[in-house]
């Protein structure tokens, strides 16, 4: 479990920095959780991890599984009234956890089956998103 | 013959030979040559969108750095790697990125002045040969053949960086299929991301988002499916057994369809390489 001990100035600060959104923006419409695919598997979903982010409450979201199911396919962003992109806010959060050295998914992890069949194109994509 | 420099990257080398090869040839035949890049280095597969992350950069730059020995426009095929290299390209010679562009281009052997323009081979279909061009070489009328048109979420969005086409309504590829004699499905997930590479940490979420878009195709009464991205391909296609239900829809790459209405070997089509079989529908439509 990753525990940032830095001021809470500072995480938001690296999270806007890191991702280019303010995330004071978003005003809770939902419209990034209504489009987004696998939103039926995440906990927090997109609006609620900004709600809570909002909130000051970093280190649970930092934590939580759902910034590890975005797919970027960019619905979220695309959508938003507000111009708040969560899958750029998302990549950000994977980065800060990643580079505390807390690497998401590893080789031994993945099913054999996929290894062999699936195109490297997710291979190097999901490594790139999920390995430090 | 005009030449366009082309890009094929990883996964087009090895599992998805068919969509390469099939777009080399249907190019060939309609008077230009994609002329693969002398030297070239995986784009990265996904586009990073952190601002510092200049390492991530480098990779995509080196290709359209390369491709102007050959021409200014790049054309690549796979949805993934438009995605990156089209977004790279724009993204780094934004006003607000010129310290960042400064500092990569120091890991860089070549000046590099933004001049790629990059292109989707459908694009190159629609802007440089015209659709009417490729009517006029049609061997094998598609039939009435009802494709559903499947761009998924690489192709389309973010739309502003992209300028594909609508990013809710695409009709590109749409379009194209009419011009061969196909006959083409709407449906409402034309755009929807099939799970990407979720498939490689968490499968079944994967294949819940890859069952949904084949929900909305099926209820749109198409027989078969195209697509630009072979990553949509494996997980609407191979994921197809591990459903709760049976679609027995064959997934196609546009230009497998595109290559068979030109008249283009069945070796290259390869309409073996699929895990739903297509050949039945391909029989039973009388075009194989």
């Amino acid at each position: 479990m990753l525990e940032l001990n830095q001021a809470l100035k500072e995480i938001k600060e690296d999270i806007q920095n890191l991702s280019g959104q303010i995330l004071s923006d978003c005003y809770q419409c939902g419209e990034c959780t209504a489009g987004c695919p696998t939103a039926f598997a995440m906990e927090p979903v997109p609006s609620q991890a900004i709600r809570l982010l909002q909130l000051n409450k970093y280190n649970e979201v930092l934590n939580s599984t759902g910034i590890w199911l975005c797919a970027a396919c960019n619905v979220c962003g695309e959508r938003c009234p507000r111009g708040v992109d969560y899958g750029k806010i998302a990549d950000a959060l994977r980065t800060i956890v990643l580079r505390n050295k807390f690497t998401h998914v590893t080789l031994e992890q993945v099913d054999k089956k996929f290894i062999l069949d699936a195109p490297q194109q997710a291979f190097i994509a999901a490594f790139r998103k999920f390995t430090t | 013959m005009t030449q366009l420099a082309y890009y094929p990257g990883c996964t087009l080398y090895t599992k998805s030979k068919n969509l390469d090869l099939c777009a080399r040839e249907t190019a060939q035949i309609l008077g230009v040559e994609l002329k693969e890049l002398e030297t070239w280095n995986c784009c990265g597969a996904i586009y990073s969108t952190v601002q510092d992350d200049l390492a991530n950069q480098v990779a995509p730059v080196r290709n359209l750095i390369e491709a102007q020995k050959i021409s200014n426009k790049l054309v690549t095929l796979c949805a993934a790697c438009y995605n990156v290299l089209k977004r790279s390209n724009r993204n780094l010679f934004l006003k607000e990125n010129d310290v960042y562009r400064k500092r990569m281009m120091n890991y860089l052997e070549t000046e590099y002045d933004g001049k790629t323009e990059v292109n989707h081979y459908l694009e190159t279909l629609k802007n440089d040969i015209g659709f009417d061009r490729v009517k006029s070489k049609v061997k094998k009328n598609l039939n009435g053949l009802k494709v559903a048109s499947y761009y998924g979420c690489l192709m389309l969005r973010p739309s502003d960086e992209l300028n594909f086409d609508d990013p809710d309504n695409p009709t590109m590829m749409d379009d194209m299929f009419s011009t061969i004699g196909a006959s083409s499905v709407d449906f409402a997930f034309k755009g929807e991301c099939c799970g990407g590479y979720i498939l490689v940490n968490k499968p079944d979420v994967a294949t819940k988002c890859a069952q949904t878009i084949l929900d909305s195709i099926a209820a749109s009464g198409a027989e078969c499916v195209a697509t630009t991205c072979p990553l949509c391909q494996y997980n609407i296609d191979n994921q197809q057994k591990l459903m709760s239900k049976q679609f027995n829809l064959p997934i196609f790459y546009f230009t497998q369809l595109l290559g068979l209405a030109l008249g283009v070997d069945e070796k290259i089509l390869n309409f073996d390489n699929h895990c739903i079989d297509p050949k039945p529908l391909l029989k039973q439509k009388g075009l194989i």
